[in-house]
C-alpha cells in the first residue's frame, strides 16, 4: 500500500484540456494568483482561474462588500478588475510562471465585448483557456441578463466560439428556474465544459440601522451553505449534457469534492474556502488520493457521475 | 518588500478579560513574531466548524521577538492581540482555552511607517483602536522617542505622547503599560471616570494648540468618527497623519477585494478645500482648474476616487488620501 506504483490516476480531461488533478482554484477567490504565491505552491493545483476580467478596468461596487452569513458569506465586489490591457501587461508575466494551467475568467456587457476580450486573450501566451462568466449576480450587463435565457446563452457562447478556438468553459448561474435548458444552450453554443454554480443572490440586513449590510444591497452567497444547491444543479446538468461539468459551490474538503464528482462533476473548483485556509486545495487533492487508495479505485475519473440512485440512469454515454 | 505571510498553529499562552468586553490574547508564534511590524495584522481562525465561516483580522498590540535567552514561553517569540466582543465570532473566541492551538496567517498588511524628521509624535487611540498603537508606541520608545519631554528634546529623540480615549475608566487599555515603558499618556473618558472628561480628539486639539513644538506626526486608530476628526485636524495643521483602518475581511491577502477603502485619486487634485492652498498647477490657469473640478463634480457628484485594499495597500493609510464619506 502507498507505493508510487499503486498511486491512483489523478489526472482528468476537460474536453481538450488535460489537468494533472481535478482541483481548480475558483475565479474571484484567488485574485490573479500572485496573492497566494509564497503562501502555497501554485504548481500543485489542477489549474487556477483568475478574477473576472473585462475589456476596461472596473472600480467595482461601494463598500461594504462582504457580509458573513450562516456557514457562508455574501459578497458584492462588482467585478472590480484591472482590465484586459493591464492584465496582459502586469499579471500575465507572473501567471506564466505559476506552474499550473491558467484559465482566465471573462465577462462583458454585450456579445461583442465577450468576443472581443476572448480574442485579445487568445493571442496571449500562457493562457490555457477561458471561463466565460455569464452569471455574476452583482451586475446587470454581463450577468443575470445572459444567465437565465437559454437563447442569450447560446448567442453569447457561439459568438465567442466563432472568435476563438481555445478551451472554453461557461460558468452557469444557480439563479435560474431550470438549469438544464441553459446548460444545453451553452453546450450547443460551443462550450468545451461547464462550471457551476456561481453564487446565489442573497441579502443581509442590519436591524439596528435597518440598512442593507452590503453597499450593493444584494450580493452573491457562497460557502458551505450553498453546497447542497450546487450538488443538485451539477447532478441535473451533468445528466443533460455530453461535455464535462466542473462542480463549484461550498467545497471545503475532499469529501465535498468527492460528492460533486459522484454527482457528475469531472473536476471541482474551490472558492471561498481559500479565505479560511489557503492550503485547502492541496488538502483536497491529498484527500481525494487517499480516498481512491482506500476504496481501491485506480482512476479518479471513474468516480464521475457514479451516483447510485436506485432508479434507471438517464445519463447518456460519455 | 514584505516576506510572504506564515501559516502557523499557535498555542494560546494567555487569554484574559481586560475590560467589560475587552480581551487580551497572547500567542506563541516565533515565525510571525520574527517578521511582524507594528500596524500589521493577522487572520485568526476561530473554529474548525464552518460557522462562523471566515477568519477574523486582528492587529498586533504587542510583538515579542524571539529572545536569545528563553526563560518563559513568550521568549520563544509571539504576538499579542486585543479584541472586543462585537458579534458571534468574537463571543465564541472568548471560549478559546489557554493551551489550545489556533490557526493564524500573518503578518499581513503594510504597517506603520516612521515619519522623517519630526520633533514630536502623537498617537491617538480610541477604544479598541488603542491596542494596535501599543506595539508602535513601544517600538518608537525603544528607538529613542520620548526619552525626555524637555526643552532639550533633540531631533534624534522626538517627543512621544499617547492620547487615549475610552467610554470609561474600565474600558481603557494599556495606560499602565505605556507609562511603565516611559511614554507620556493622556487619557480622556466620556464619563470622566479617568483623565479628562471628553473625547480623545479634545486632547489632541489641546495638545496641538498649546506650546511651541516642532514638526509633529500623528498616528491614529479608533472608531471612524474619531478618525475623521483626527484627519481634519491633521489637514488643518498640515501634519502628516497615518491612520490604521478596520474593515470586514475575507482573505486578508488581497485576493477577494472585499475590504476596500475609497481613496482620493492621486492623479487629480481632488480636495476642493485643498485647491485654494495649492500651488498653481503648471500650465493651467486657475479658471480652467475650477471649471474642470466643477465639471467633474457635476458629472459624478464626487471627485475622482479609487478603491484600495485595506488588507494589502493598508491597513495603514495616509489620512489625507482617504476619501472620508
Amino acid at each position: 500500500m502507498g507505493s508510487k506504483r499503486d498511486d491512483p490516476k489523478m489526472s482528468v480531461e476537460l474536453g481538450p484540456l488535460k489537468l494533472k488533478n481535478p482541483v481548480l482554484a475558483a475565479s474571484g477567490t484567488f485574485g490573479y494568483g500572485e496573492e497566494y504565491s509564497g503562501i502555497i505552491p501554485l504548481k500543485s493545483l489542477g489549474a487556477l482561474i483568475t478574477k473576472g476580467l473585462s475589456l476596461k478596468p472596473r472600480k467595482g461596487t461601494p463598500p461594504p462588500r462582504l457580509a458573513e452569513t450562516p456557514a457562508g458569506m455574501l459578497n458584492a465586489i462588482g467585478l472590480e478588475n484591472v482590465g484586459v490591457q493591464s492584465f496582459i501587461g502586469e499579471k500575465m508575466p507572473f501567471l506564466r510562471k505559476a506552474g499550473c494551467p491558467v484559465l482566465v475568467n471573462i465577462f462583458g456587457a454585450t456579445d461583442e465585448e465577450y468576443a472581443e476580450i476572448a480574442r485579445r486573450l487568445s493571442e496571449v501566451e500562457g493562457i490555457a483557456g477561458l471561463e466565460v462568466n455569464i452569471s455574476c449576480p452583482n451586475l446587470k450587463a454581463g450577468g443575470s441578463l445572459f444567465a437565465a435565457e437559454p437563447k442569450a446563452v447560446f448567442q453569447v457562447v457561439s459568438r465567442i466560439r466563432q472568435a476563438v478556438s481555445c478551451f472554453l468553459m461557461v460558468k452557469l448561474s444557480p439563479n435560474v428556474g431550470d438549469i438544464v435548458p441553459v446548460a444545453l444552450a451553452a453546450e450547443e453554443g460551443g462550450a468545451d465544459a461547464l462550471s457551476l454554480i456561481n453564487t446565489l443572490t442573497g441579502m443581509a440586513i442590519d436591524i439596528k440601522t435597518r440598512t442593507p449590510i452590503l453597499g450593493n444591497i444584494t450580493g452573491g452567497l457562497s460557502g458551505p451553505a450553498i453546497k447542497p444547491v450546487g450538488l443538485r444543479m451539477v447532478w441535473q446538468a451533468a445528466q443533460a449534457v455530453r461535455i464535462p461539468v466542473v462542480g463549484v459551490g461550498g467545497i471545503g474538503s475532499a469529501e465535498d469534492a468527492l460528492e460533486y464528482m459522484i454527482a457528475g462533476a469531472s473536476a471541482v473548483q474551490v472558492g471561498s474556502a481559500h479565505f479560511i485556509d489557503p492550503r485547502v486545495g492541496l488538502k483536497i487533492i491529498d484527500g481525494i488520493r487517499d480516498y481512491l487508495k482506500t476504496q481501491g479505485i485506480p482512476d479518479v475519473s471513474s468516480l464521475v457521475g457514479s451516483l447510485k440512485t436506485g432508479q434507471d440512469s438517464r445519463r447518456t454515454d460519455r | 518588500m514584505n516576506l510572504p505571510p506564515r501559516e502557523v498553529k499557535a498555542k494560546i499562552l494567555l487569554h484574559r478579560r481586560i475590560g467589560p468586553d475587552y480581551f487580551r490574547l497572547q500567542l506563541a508564534c516565533p515565525e510571525i513574531a520574527r517578521q511582524a511590524r507594528p500596524g500589521q495584522f493577522l487572520m485568526l481562525h476561530i473554529t474548525d466548524l464552518k460557522d462562523p465561516f471566515l477568519r477574523r483580522p486582528f492587529s498586533f498590540s504587542r510583538i515579542f521577538r524571539p529572545l536569545e535567552v528563553k526563560k518563559k514561553p513568550l521568549d520563544e517569540g509571539g504576538v499579542e492581540i486585543c479584541y472586543q466582543t462585537v458579534g458571534r465570532g468574537t463571543r465564541l473566541m472568548t471560549q478559546l482555552p489557554e493551551g489550545q492551538r489556533v490557526d493564524l496567517l500573518g503578518p499581513l498588511g503594510n504597517g506603520f511607517r516612521p515619519e522623517e524628521q519630526c520633533a514630536r509624535v502623537i498617537l491617538v487611540g480610541g477604544g479598541i483602536g488603542v491596542p494596535p498603537l501599543l506595539s508602535w508606541a513601544q517600538e518608537l520608545r525603544k528607538k529613542g522617542s520620548g526619552k525626555k519631554r524637555s526643552a532639550k528634546a533633540s531631533e534624534a529623540s522626538p517627543e512621544l505622547i499617547f492620547l487615549m480615549g475610552a467610554k470609561s475608566k474600565e474600558k481603557t487599555i494599556g495606560v499602565g503599560e505605556c507609562r511603565k515603558w516611559g511614554i507620556e499618556v493622556q487619557v480622556a473618558t466620556e464619563d470622566g471616570s479617568l483623565g479628562m472628561k471628553g473625547m480623545v480628539t479634545d486632547l489632541l486639539g489641546r495638545e496641538l494648540m498649546t506650546g511651541q513644538h516642532g514638526a509633529t506626526a500623528l498616528y491614529a486608530c479608533g472608531p471612524n468618527a474619531m478618525l475623521v476628526q483626527v484627519a481634519q485636524v491633521a489637514e488643518q495643521f498640515d501634519l502628516p497623519c497615518q491612520v490604521l483602518l478596520e474593515s470586514r475581511m475575507a482573505c486578508g491577502v488581497g485576493a477577494c477585494l472585499g475590504c476596500m477603502v475609497k481613496l482620493r485619486e492621486e492623479r487629480e487634485p481632488t480636495p476642493l478645500s485643498a485647491l485654494s492652498n495649492q500651488d498653481s498647477c503648471p500650465g493651467e490657469a486657475a479658471e480652467e482648474r475650477e471649471s474642470r473640478e466643477g465639471a467633474i463634480s457635476m458629472i459624478s457628484g464626487t471627485p475622482p476616487f479609487r478603491y484600495a485594499r485595506v488588507c494589502k495597500e493598508g491597513p495603514v493609510f495616509d489620512a489625507r488620501k482617504i476619501f472620508w464619506d
